[in-house]
Parts: structure tokens; sequence; C-alpha cells
């Protein structure tokens, strides 16, 4: 591969990120992402402070390396788990207050822990490295998910996600890990009924 | 040449393009514009004529005459009075450059894309020139906002060229802002569309791919800045694939506007690209398009 050909990780898995309104049992192999943790509703300051330094993140390491010649790749779609303590959290319900999750964009394994702190300093050094310190690389295993199409408003998620565990059940697998979503629509200008999101969960015998 | 000297010579020539193209309306001379560049006049007209390919008499004049054939197609004012902006003496100068340029004259222009505009609707309901009767028009599938918007100051490239092959000034300017960490906290992508492609021949169209800097940051060496000027706009989002830009241009400028009760203003038209050409299918992609408008009088 010459550095022409950039590295696009949504479509050379495209299998991973395969989903219709019809769920299925899907193999998901290790993954790396940028990632950044925070607590609260998707409607808090804080999830669009995280999103925004994510962001700033992905895209200052991305043209640093094409500015020194280095391997290009496409930036990858946001994607977030979600995670409660005080009790089990069921996506589509009343969302609980401590809700936390870490927001990612998958990333080449070839972006090294270095090109971070350099991309850190840079947006600093221009005083747009808000939350920028705070965004990690972190690699998923996932394995074995059950995976659905949800299309319409993030609020209305609940019968698909009631769908997507019906269908892990039938298979006699249950849920091992947390609740994955992956955004594929812009919700800045999308009709919130087109909204295309994968929801995704880990599961087990 | 070696590359600093040209890449000297390209950022002092772009400071003098667009001081041209905000102040078409002004005193254009050599002497003035040179030393603009810090150039003496000879050598100036000589970089200007090498590195433009065409002469800076020609290139203010086609300007000119550009943005009064946009006028024409787009407002009512009188002729005689687009030839006075345009820099003309009489109506009759006028006509004759005009006609050499467009193969036309001004009167038959407008008559052209006047009969464009009033179109007939497909169920034969004719437009009548009462407010009243502007509902009856063609149904519009563009959701047209007014804004209004604080300056914006942006690094750029320029691409002079179809539209379509923008892509190099692209490549030029991010890894060049990115690696500087002026691509996080919010920076806008944009692009500035100075030309209409219905006027300006492919080869001579000007696209300026920006990035918003602000007001405090300079750019590295190299890339030139200017700003997008304050004020009313008028706005919708084109969906899709960027090929169809042009025509979410053409309903908004040709359909929309005339029918606004507004006039397009002096600076020019840009876009503000919402989501990642690479990594989004050309159906999604989301691109806000903004026409300035005059001040209500």
């Amino acid at each position: 591969m010459t550095t022409q050909d950039k590295i696009d990780l949504f479509k050379q898995n495209k299998d991973e990120y395969r989903a219709t309104a019809r769920p299925r049992i899907v193999a998901v192999g290790r993954a790396r992402y940028l990632a950044i943790d925070g607590k609260g509703t998707p409607a808090s300051a804080a999830f669009q402070r995280a999103i925004g330094a994510l962001y700033g993140m992905a895209y200052t390491i991305k043209m640093t390396r094409k500015f020194s010649g280095r391997q290009d790749y496409v930036v990858g779609k946001l994607e977030a788990v979600y995670r409660a303590k005080s009790k089990a959290f069921t996506p589509g319900q009343p969302l609980p207050k401590d809700l936390a999750w870490t927001l990612m964009i998958r990333t080449p394994d070839l972006v090294e822990r270095g090109e971070l702190s350099e991309a850190v300093a840079a947006l600093e050094s221009k005083g747009k490295g808000e939350g920028a310190d705070e965004v990690r690389l972190e690699t998923l295993d996932e394995g074995q998910c059950v995976q659905v199409l949800h299309v319409g408003p993030y609020e209305d998620e609940a019968p698909s996600v009631a769908a997507m565990l019906a269908h892990a059940e039938a298979e006699g697998l249950r849920v091992v890990g947390p609740h994955h979503e992956i955004y594929l629509s812009d919700p800045r200008r999308t009709a919130p009924e087109a909204l295309r999101t994968i929801l995704r969960a880990p599961v087990s015998r | 040449m070696k590359p600093t000297t040209l890449q000297d010579y390209e950022r002092r020539l772009l400071r003098v393009l667009v001081f041209i193209q905000e102040h078409l309306d002004e005193d254009l001379g050599l002497e003035r514009l040179a030393r603009l560049a810090c150039f003496s006049p000879h050598h100036f007209h000589r970089v200007f004529s090498g590195m433009v390919g065409e002469s800076l008499a020609r290139h203010v004049r086609r300007l000119r005459l550009e943005r009064a054939a946009v006028r024409l197609k787009l407002g009512d004012a009188p002729v005689t009075e687009l030839a006075f902006q345009a820099g003309f003496g009489s109506h009759e100068a006028f006509t004759r450059a005009f006609s050499a340029m467009f193969g036309r004259p001004p009167r038959d222009f407008r008559l052209e894309h006047a009969s464009e505009l009033r179109r007939p609707s497909p169920s034969g309901v004719h437009f009548g020139e009462l407010d009243a009767f502007r509902s009856l028009e063609i149904p519009m599938d563009l959701n047209v906002e007014i804004v209004r918007l604080p300056p914006r100051k942006v690094a750029f490239v320029r691409h002079v060229g179809p539209y379509d092959a923008c892509g190099a000034a692209w490549e030029a300017l991010l890894p060049v802002l990115g690696k500087e960490g002026l691509l996080g906290g919010g920076a806008e992508l944009l692009g500035i569309c100075h030309d209409d492609p219905e006027i300006t021949p492919p080869e001579r169209l000007r696209y300026d791919a920006c990035v918003t800097i602000a007001a405090k940051d300079e750019p590295p060496a190299g890339l030139a800045t200017q700003t997008i000027p304050a004020g009313e706009y008028a706005t919708a989002t084109h969906h899709g694939p960027y090929s169809g830009l042009g025509e979410t241009y053409a309903q908004l400028l040709g359909r929309w506007l005339p029918r606004s009760g507004r006039e397009l203003g002096t600076s020019p038209c840009f876009e503000i690209y919402l989501n990642d050409p690479e990594g989004t299918d050309p159906e999604d992609l989301l691109t806000d398009v903004f026409a300035p408008l005059e001040p209500r009088s």
C-alpha cells in the first residue's frame, strides 16, 4: 500500500458495520479507538465538549501525519459506549443520572501515543486544547455481538433495543458487555426520523 | 525561481487579488496595486500577467463585466447604472465591451435569464407581479432562511479552474493547519465561490478553500487570510454530493432571491461543509450555502 491509498477502517471492516432493522449476530474483531470518557446525558455540555475535543484531536493527528507524508487514513464515525453504575442501564428508558460514556473514533493501529501528545501541544498552543489531553487510545475486543440498525430519533431506541435483546435470547446468547452505538448520521441537519444508528451489544453463551 | 520565492510571490499576489475583489468599485491602477504587493510597477505588471494569465487591466475589466452580468441576471438595475458601476463612461462603451465578452448585448442577456426565471409553471398558472401571486410559483424544495453572521477570518488556499477540481487546494491547506493545531476548537471548513459558472469561463473560476481562524491568529507562512464580511445572508442546506451544489445556488439565487424583495450583496457566496467527504457517502453530505444580502434600504 502506498501512502496514496488511504486506510478506511469503516470500509475495510464493513462486515462489522453491516446492520439492518432485523437484528443479527456479528463477529467484531479487535479495534483501536481514540476515546474520551465522561458523565451525563448526550444533551449535556460535557458530552458536546467531549465531541469537540475528540474531533479536534482526530483531525489534528490525521493532518499532522499527512503533513509529514506518513500513512493517511479516513477519520471514522463517532461511536459511544454507555454504562451506568446505579442500576442496569436500559437504552431507550429514562437515562440514569450517573450515565457514563466513552466517546470513540476508530483509528488505525499505526497511530502512536506520541502523536497524541504532539497533537495536544499543537492544539494548546492555539488555545484550542480544551479536553484534548483527556483523549486517549483504547482497544476494544468485543467478539461476538448482537447488532441492529435503528432508524429514527435517539429517544425512540427502546423497541430497536428490545428487538436486539430478544434476538440474542432466541439465539441462546446473553449480553456480556456495555451498550455500544455507532452514529451513521449527522444529527446537526438530519431530520430525527431519518437518523441512522447502529446499536450493538457484546454477547456470549 | 526558488520555491520559497515563488511562495512569497504567490502570497503577495494573492493579497492583491483579494484587494481587487473587495474594491472593484475603486480605482485599481497599476501603481497603487504594485505598492500593495511591494513590487515596482514595471516588475509587478510582468509578475501579474505571468502568474494570473491575463494583464491587470484585463483582469479588473473582466471581473467588472462579469459582476455586471450577474447583476443583469439576478437584479433589475438599469443598464446605464450597471455600465457606470463597471467603470464605463457611457452606455455604448459598456454595451460594446459586454457584447464582445458575452456574445450578446446586456439587454438580450437580461431577457434570456429573465425568461428562465419567469417560466410558466407546469400547471399552467402564470406568475403575476404581485406578491399575492408569488405563492403560485413552482414549488421549491429548498428551505431558505435569512441569518445575520459575524465576520469570519479565514486562512485559505486559492484554486483557479473548474469548481469540481478544487481538491488540491484542500490538500495544500489542511495538513499545514492541522500540524499547527488550527483545526481544533470548532474550526469551520468553508469554500468561497467567487464566480458564477454560467458567466465566468471554467478555467477562470476562483474558489478559496478556507478554514476559520481566530482574529488574533495568523496562519503559518505561505498561507493568506481574508475576512468574510459580517451581515445578512440567505442560507439553505444542500443535501447530497457536491456536484449538485450548483443547482442549489441556482435555486437560491435564481428563484428565491428574485422573489424575496432583497438584493444580492457585493461580497461572494460561500458554503460551509458540515461533514467529512472522505468518510461520508456522497448522498449523506451536508453543506450550508450562504448568499450575501444588501442591507434593506
